[in-house]
Parts: structure tokens; C-alpha cells; sequence
């Protein structure tokens, strides 16, 4: 409530933050009611970017649905691509060669680090610092030549087909990733590190705001950095391994206080480990086709199947009915961010403006999936 | 007659300077931030480093819609800029740039320098108020708060070096420097002060009032054309003087060690603590108001009555 | 945390950041003046299927079977069988042949489903246009499109021709 001095009238504001505003990251609306600096009440409003993706998969083929759902996530598409192979080759029984096993692990964690350094750069430009932003963009920008040079698209790739992977990789391109990875891990992820996440001023503006109690995080279904910045190790690499996760060596960077700060390391670490990821599947990657035989159509049969994923976001998942149709009776997508979105009324009451900008911006909100 | 005629030009000579210093110091800024983010920064208008880019947006701000919000205050709204560049300016008057070439030396030239600057604020309010618009009145209350804690730290650490200098013109401030700076005894003094400048100006990591994550561009969210020109050329302005100031306070103003003249010395220094604020904000995140403010009060204030303390003791006891 | 350690902290790491930017500042800028000068082009980056012309017999493989057609997940191609005026008889080339860029996904799954290898995948970037009708592509377009890059066809999982 408005703090009243005898004699003064003072009455809350409501602030419309967004649509179009340079810190919602794509659409978000948020409504805040403001008492003075201060947040009474923040209520996310969404649907600005719906684009009815569940709806109008139901009428496509399913091969024409991976690429679709490139858009969901624009910022992660292969964990997309990847969840709903998964979802169609299992319910399917589409064989999946060896090779694109191990490569879709491979485009995963590139994928998750790419995302991680836009996340970098935008939380940095959250807090009113813009450099760290163009340094995450420049690192970006090298991951997407990369991905460009694999797949034949910056950023919604098209790559997963039923039963393995539009085209293979060259050990020329390898090599380059190689060099890639190098860099990040002995140049980038230090510079991160030391321009922004070990800034006095980025510790005290992060450390202890936006505080999301375990209990809280999974009542509300959080999931991915969120959850584990809790201290909560369930990371569904490691919990319910796909792919070929259960042979890989990796650590599950957690938190303890489930602030900004817990999640900004969480995600920082995770680039750690991504590149430990890619480092071990470049040397295991076996020989052999990327693409399996029978892909021309796949019909579903009467069953459904719940296909889930570590997004760099949380878990993605992918609810897939099947009638014995070339397409999908029904698809339900679950988004990490959709969940995570409904904790920022409960972060923001009673912040600051600008914590609520933080908040916003350590939950890496990405409306394309928010909306579908 | 002469001496209006005088003042008349001496109005014109001080506002040539300062939109020359905006225009370099906003290419300079670009240029700076360019380089450090891995860019080149304005490129394409005037020869080599798009020295003349600054020339360039002037124009095309001239040339553009004057718009005007809708609900707004008209005459406060209209007046802001005005008044949020006039002390900019007016504090040119009591710099000195060398020795004799200052355009009025004032024997209270601090406190005229204090005191006119403080009007900024009335600028910077009465934009976000007459703006009718809700982000413009968060940065405006941001403003408020921000350059009216951090005017007293400013001033409270310059009175150290009216202790040692015995005097409030700063000719003679500078005068009292030709032996050594009042850099090294005032050590305490000049980081409040400079940090007390950054928050003045509005630069990161104290750009609260116009903070773009936040609030959009705060205060002047609703202005453009060159009416929004005239803030940024008022902040340019300020930075200028608040760097200006220090070099006079604490650098030695005009003295330096080589036989240059004493105004290319005074440029030098001043332009070298424009460099360090823009490489500051370049850097920096932003720091939320409450810490803002616990800084201000809690940290700065003590620590510059603490450094009047001991200046005064040493005053005492030593001489 | 106590007032000295911050103190201290704040110091440390604003130097530390200091070095950071003072080092960026002094390696040369990664700008590439788009342009005048054109950055690298990943070989084999997909913009537009376009219709490929045989080398040996100097017409196009299309026989209008229209698979590509029922393939395309957003539906941007269009075909029209030619027919013979005189017999009234369905003849095996389209007559038109139209596909819209401003509806495709870019996703090469025409091409994957093309029989007769008929598409192939082109890599010319830069198709913008201040219209949308204009990024409507007939077949002569597609045909004249094909002319102007390296196209290429990648339908059974081989790794891009060059990277």
C-alpha cells in the first residue's frame, strides 16, 4: 500500500512495461503497479507473438513439424528439433543411426552455449552494463557461423529429420569447432567472467534479489537453471539420460540461495560444461550414416508418448498423440519459460524497479515459446 | 556600451566552446565505446574517424518533426531543456582555462560554480514532470533524489582544498598549485569528487535517470528533435565542467612540467578524466537507487568531512 | 559482508574490469562494412529452392508430379500441370511452377522429397525486396535464381560439399 504522510496524498501507478520496451525481451507485457519506486504487483501478460503452433502442427505432416518447431525457442531451436524427434522416432520406432546420436549431442550443447551467451549479454545489458552484451554477441555470432557451416542456417535450422540429421559434418568443420571451443574456454569465458559476473556492483545488485525458495520452484514448475540455482541437482541429462548422455562425464552446476547471482553461475558454469560435453563427443564420435532409412513418412500409432529435454532453458517437452495418421493428433508443448514467467509476479512483489528488470532478465524469459 | 558589448561576446565565445566541446566529446564517446565493444564507431561523415558525425546528427535533429506529447505541461515542458542547458553553460564562465584566460574570475567562483549547477536539477524535473509520461516521472523522481544527495558530497570535498588553498577563486586555487598538486594531500577528497561528478552527470554506473533497461531514456523519454539534443548537450556540457573542475581543484589547473601553454595543459588533463569517466561507463553495470543513495550518505559524505578533518587538523597543527 | 571488504572487492574487480576493456580496446575492431565488403558466405547456407536445370538436356527436371508440393510443411509452392491444348492430355512439365519466399520455411524438405531431382538448394543470401509480392518467384525467376549461385542437393544425409 502507498505510504501516506499526514497531509500528502499519494496514490499507486500503474505502469505498462512493455510490449514495446527495451528490456522485455521480444513481447512480454508486463502490467506493474508502482508505489513510488517500488513494485506493489507485476502481472505478465502474454500472447503478443501466439502463433498458434500446437493448432496448426495437428494439420501438418510431422516431418514439417521440426522446423516449426525451430520457432518455438528461436534462441535454442536444435533443443526443440531434438525434443520432438525424440517424441516422433520413439512413438514411431524410428531407428536412429549411431552417428546422429552422438552429433545431436553435439549441436545440443553448442546450442545451449550459444544461448547462454545471449543470455550473458542481455542480463549484463539488464543491469545497465552494454558491453558485456556486444561481447556475448560477438561470441554468438562466431557460434552461428559455426552452426551456419554445419546445418546451412544461422539460427532455425531445419537439421533434425525423423530418423537422424539433414546432412553430416566434416572433420574440417570439426577442427574449426575445435578452435571455437578453445577460445571460449581459455579467452571468452574468462573475459565473461571478469567484465561482469565478478563486478562488485553485479554481486551486490544480484546477491540476494529475486530469492526463489526450492519449495517455491517446484510448486511453480520450475525447471533448468532456475530449479538448480535452488540446489536442487535435477538436471534431465543426468535424471532421465537421452541420447547418449548416460556415456557422457559431466558435472550439474547448482546453486544455493536461488537469487540472480545463483542463476547467472548456474548458467556460467553450464558453459563450462558444455564445452566438456562437446570436447568428449568430438573424440567418441563414431563413423557411419546420420540418416536411417525408413523417413519418407512416419505414421504414429495409437498411443501417445511424453518426449522431454534439458533445453538451455529448463525441461522442454513434447505430449505427442498419434491416430494412425501421418500427423499428430495432438501435440502439446511444454516451455520452460511459460512456467518461469508465472514466478515474476511472485519475485517482484516488493522490489525495486530495477530488480524487477533483473529478475525478468535471470529468468531468461524467451517469448516465442511463452507464446507457441 | 563597451562592456555590454563585451559580455556579448563573451556569451558568444563561451557558447562556440561549449557546443564544440559537446560535439567532440559525443564523437569522442561513440568513438570510445565503439572501440572497447570491438566496433569502429562513427566512420562515414568527415574524413578519416567520422570526425564530423556529431555535425551530422545536429542537422538531422534540426531538420526533424518537433514533437510535442499529448496531456503534456506545456510551458514546463518546453522550458526544461532550456533550463537544463543554461547553467551548463553558464558554469563555463568561472573555469579558468590558463592563467588570465578565464572570462570572469569571481572571488566566490566555487560556490557561483556550486550553486549554478545545482539548477540543472530544476531542468531535469521539470522535463519528467511536463512530459506527461510515466517513465519520464520515474527518471525525474530518480534525478531528484540522485543529484541533490550527490551535490553535497561534491561540495563538501572541494572545501579541503579551500582549506589548503585559503581562497574560493579558483585562480588563485590554481595559483597555490604551482609547487605541487593538491592531488596527493587531497587524495580523499578527489575520488569523492570525482565519483560525486559521474553521479551528477548522469553516467553509468549512475544513470539512473535515464536508465535504458529501465525506464526507456528516463526524463527525456518524450522529447526529440533538437529539443532532445539539448540534454545530451547539457550533460556533455556538465561532464566537461565537473572534469574541468577537478583538473582545477586537485590537478594544478594550467601548471605542468613542460613548456607548453598553461590552457593546452589544462585541456590535456581535463580531456584525460573525460577519457577515464567515458571508459567507466563503458564498463560498469548500473547500481540500483537504495545503493546509490547508501553510497552518497553513508560512504561519500563521511568520508569527505572526514578528509575536511584531518585537512583542518594538519592546517592547525602544522602551521 | 563488512564495509572494508566491499570496499575492497569494489576496487578489485572494477580494475580487474578496467583491464578487460582496456585490452578490447587496443585489438583491432571484428566490423566487416557489410556493403562494400561482403563477410564469408558459409558454402551450402540454404535461401531459396530453386528449380535446377538439367546439363544435358538443357530443360528443367520437373515432371510436376507434385510432391514438393504436398511436402511443403507452410505450403508456399504452387504447380500447375501443362497440359496439351490440342488432346486435352496432361503433359509431364508444369506450366507454372510458383514458390513463395515470404511463406518458406527454408526448411530443404522439397528438395529431400523431389524423386527427379529437380530442386536443388541455393546459396545466394541477399533476396530482399521492398515488396512482398516481389519474393513470389515464378518458374522462370527459379529458373533465372539458379543461374545466379552455387546450388547444391542435399537429400540423403551427406555432409555439406565445402567447409
Amino acid at each position: 500500500m502507498a505510504t501516506t504522510t499526514p497531509g500528502l496524498q499519494s496514490q499507486l501507478m500503474t505502469l505498462n512495461l512493455g510490449p514495446q520496451h527495451p528490456s522485455t525481451h521480444g513481447v512480454l507485457r508486463v502490467v506493474v503497479t508502482l508505489d513510488g519506486e517500488e513494485v506493489v504487483e507485476a502481472q505478465p501478460d502474454i500472447g503478443y507473438l501466439h502463433r498458434n503452433f500446437e493448432k496448426i502442427v495437428e494439420a501438418w505432416a510431422l516431418p514439417g513439424v521440426i522446423p516449426f518447431s525451430d520457432r518455438n525457442d528461436y534462441l535454442a531451436a536444435i533443443a526443440n528439433e531434438v525434443c520432438v524427434c525424440d517424441a516422433i522416432e520413439t512413438l514411431g520406432q524410428v531407428e536412429l543411426p549411431d552417428r546422429a546420436r552422438w552429433l545431436r549431442v553435439l549441436f545440443a550443447e553448442l546450442q545451449r552455449i550459444i544461448s547462454h551467451e545471449l543470455w550473458y549479454g542481455a542480463f549484463g545489458m539488464d543491469l545497465g552494463a552494454f558491453t558485456p552484451f556486444l561481447y556475448g554477441f560477438r561470441d554468438r555470432e562466431s557460434g552461428y557461423l559455426l552452426m551456419e557451416k554445419a546445418t546451412g542456417a544461422r539460427m532455425l535450422y531445419g537439421f533434425n529429420r525423423v530418423g537422424g540429421l539433414r546432412n553430416d559434418v566434416t572433420d574440417a568443420w570439426l577442427k574449426e569447432l575445435e578452435a571455437y571451443l578453445d577460445f571460449l574456454d581459455k579467452e571468452a569465458w574468462p573475459e565473461y567472467m571478469k567484465l561482469l559476473i565478478d563486478n562488485e556492483i553485479f554481486v551486490l545488485r544480484t546477491k540476494g534479489t529475486g530469492v526463489l525458495t526450492q519449495e517455491q520452484a517446484i510448486a511453480w514448475g520450475a525447471s533448468g537453471p532456475v530449479l538448480r540455482s535452488t540446489g536442487l541437482s535435477w538436471d534431465l541429462r543426468k535424471k532421465r539420460p537421452y541420447l547418449v548422455y548416460d556415456q557422457l562425464d559431466f558435472a550439474v552446476p547448482t546453486g544455493t540461495h536461488g537469487d540472480n547471482y545463483d542463476r547467472a553461475m548456474v548458467r556460467m558454469l553450464e558453459i563450462k560444461e558444455s564445452i566438456k560435453i562437446i570436447r568428449q563427443v568430438m573424440k567418441r564420435l563414431p563413423d557411419g550414416p546420420v540418416l536411417g532409412k525408413a523417413r519418407a513418412s512416419v505414421r504414429l500409432p495409437t498411443a501417445d508418448y511424453y518426449a522431454r529435454q534439458e533445453s538451455p532453458r529448463g525441461e522442454v517437452g513434447v505430449y505427442l498423440v498419434g491416430n494412425g495418421r501421418p500427423n499428430a493428433y495432438r501435440l502439446k508443448w511444454r516451455a520452460p519459460t511459460f512456467s518461469h514467467l508465472q514466478l515474476v509476479p511472485l519475485l517482484c512483489r516488493g522490489v525495486k524497479v530495477a530488480d524487477m528488470i533483473a529478475n525478468l532478465g535471470s529468468l531468461d524469459v524467451v517469448m516465442g515459446e511463452v507464446d507457441r | 556600451m563597451n562592456d555590454v558589448l563585451a559580455a556579448v561576446l563573451e556569451a558568444i565565445a563561451v557558447l562556440c566552446y561549449v557546443a564544440l566541446n559537446a560535439f567532440v566529446l559525443i564523437w569522442l564517446e561513440r568513438k570510445i565505446a565503439g572501440h572497447i565493444q570491438r566496433r569502429v564507431g562513427p566512420l562515414r561523415v568527415g574524413g578519416p574517424g567520422g570526425a564530423l558525425q556529431s555535425l551530422a546528427d545536429g542537422i538531422k535533429l534540426f531538420s526533424k518533426e518537433d514533437f510535442r506529447p499529448g496531456g503534456r505541461d506545456s510551458l514546463v515542458w518546453w522550458l526544461a531543456p532550456l533550463v537544463s542547458m543554461t547553467p551548463a553553460v553558464m558554469v563555463f564562465i568561472a573555469i579558468p582555462f590558463g592563467q588570465h584566460l578565464i572570462v570572469h574570475d569571481m572571488n566566490i567562483g566555487l560556490i557561483f560554480i556550486a550553486s549554478i549547477s545545482s539548477f540543472g536539477l530544476l531542468g531535469v524535473f521539470m522535463a519528467g514532470w511536463g512530459s506527461n509520461n510515466k517513465y519520464s516521472l520515474l527518471g525525474a523522481m530518480r534525478a531528484g533524489a540522485q543529484l541533490f544527495s550527490y551535490e553535497i558530497p561534491a561540495i563538501l570535498s572541494t572545501i579541503g582544498v579551500v582549506l589548503a588553498a585559503g581562497s574560493l577563486s579558483l585562480e588563485t586555487i590554481v595559483a597555490k598549485q604551482s609547487a605541487h598538486w593538491f592531488l596527493f594531500p587531497q587524495i580523499l577528497g578527489f575520488i569523492v569528487f570525482y565519483i560525486a561528478v559521474l553521479a551528477e552527470t548522469n553516467r553509468t554506473p549512475f544513470d539512473l535517470a535515464e536508465a535504458e533497461s529501465e525506464l526507456v531514456a528516463g526524463y527525456f523519454t518524450e522529447y526529440s528533435g533538437i529539443r532532445w539534443a539539448m540534454f545530451p548537450f547539457a550533460e556533455y556540457g556538465s561532464l566537461f565542467t565537473g572534469c574541468a573542475l577537478a583538473t582545477t581543484l586537485f590537478l594544478g589547473g594550467w601548471h605542468g612540467p613542460l613548456f607548453l601553454p598553461g590552457w593546452i595543459w589544462f585541456l590535456i588533463k581535463t580531456y584525460i578524466l573525460v577519457f577515464i569517466a567515458m571508459w567507466i561507463r563503458w564498463t560498469l553495470p548500473r547500481v540500483r537507487i537504495d545503493q546509490l543513495m547508501d553510497l552518497g550518505w553513508k560512504f561519500l559524505i563521511p568520508l569527505s568531512l572526514v578528509n575536511i578533518l584531518g585537512t583542518g587538523a594538519y592546517i592547525a597543527l602544522v602551521r | 559482508m563488512s564495509l572494508p571488504r566491499t570496499v575492497w572487492n569494489t576496487i578489485k574487480s572494477v580494475v580487474i574490469g578496467h583491464s578487460v576493456t582496456a585490452r578490447e580496446i587496443a585489438t583491432r575492431p571484428i566490423t566487416v562494412f557489410y556493403p562494400e565488403e561482403k563477410p564469408e558466405f558459409p558454402t551450402g547456407s540454404r535461401s531459396v529452392p530453386v528449380l535446377k536445370v538439367n546439363e544435358e538436356s538443357g530443360y528443367i527436371n520437373c515432371t510436376s508430379c507434385g510432391l514438393c508440393e504436398r511436402t511443403c510443411p507452410p505450403g508456399c509452392i504452387d504447380i500447375e500441370q501443362a497440359v496439351d491444348p490440342a488432346t486435352n492430355k496432361k503433359k509431364p512439365w508444369p506450366h507454372s511452377y510458383t514458390l513463395d519466399l515470404s511463406h518458406c520455411m527454408v526448411c530443404n524438405l522439397c528438395i529431400e522429397a523431389c524423386p527427379f531431382d529437380a530442386l536443388e538448394m541455393l546459396d545466394v543470401p541477399e533476396l530482399a525486396t521492398y515488396q512482398v509480392q516481389d519474393l513470389k518467384f515464378n518458374k522462370e525467376q527459379l529458373l533465372d535464381l539458379w543461374k545466379t549461385g552455387k546450388a547444391i542437393r542435399i537429400a540423403e544425409g551427406q555432409p555439406m560439399p565445402s567447409n
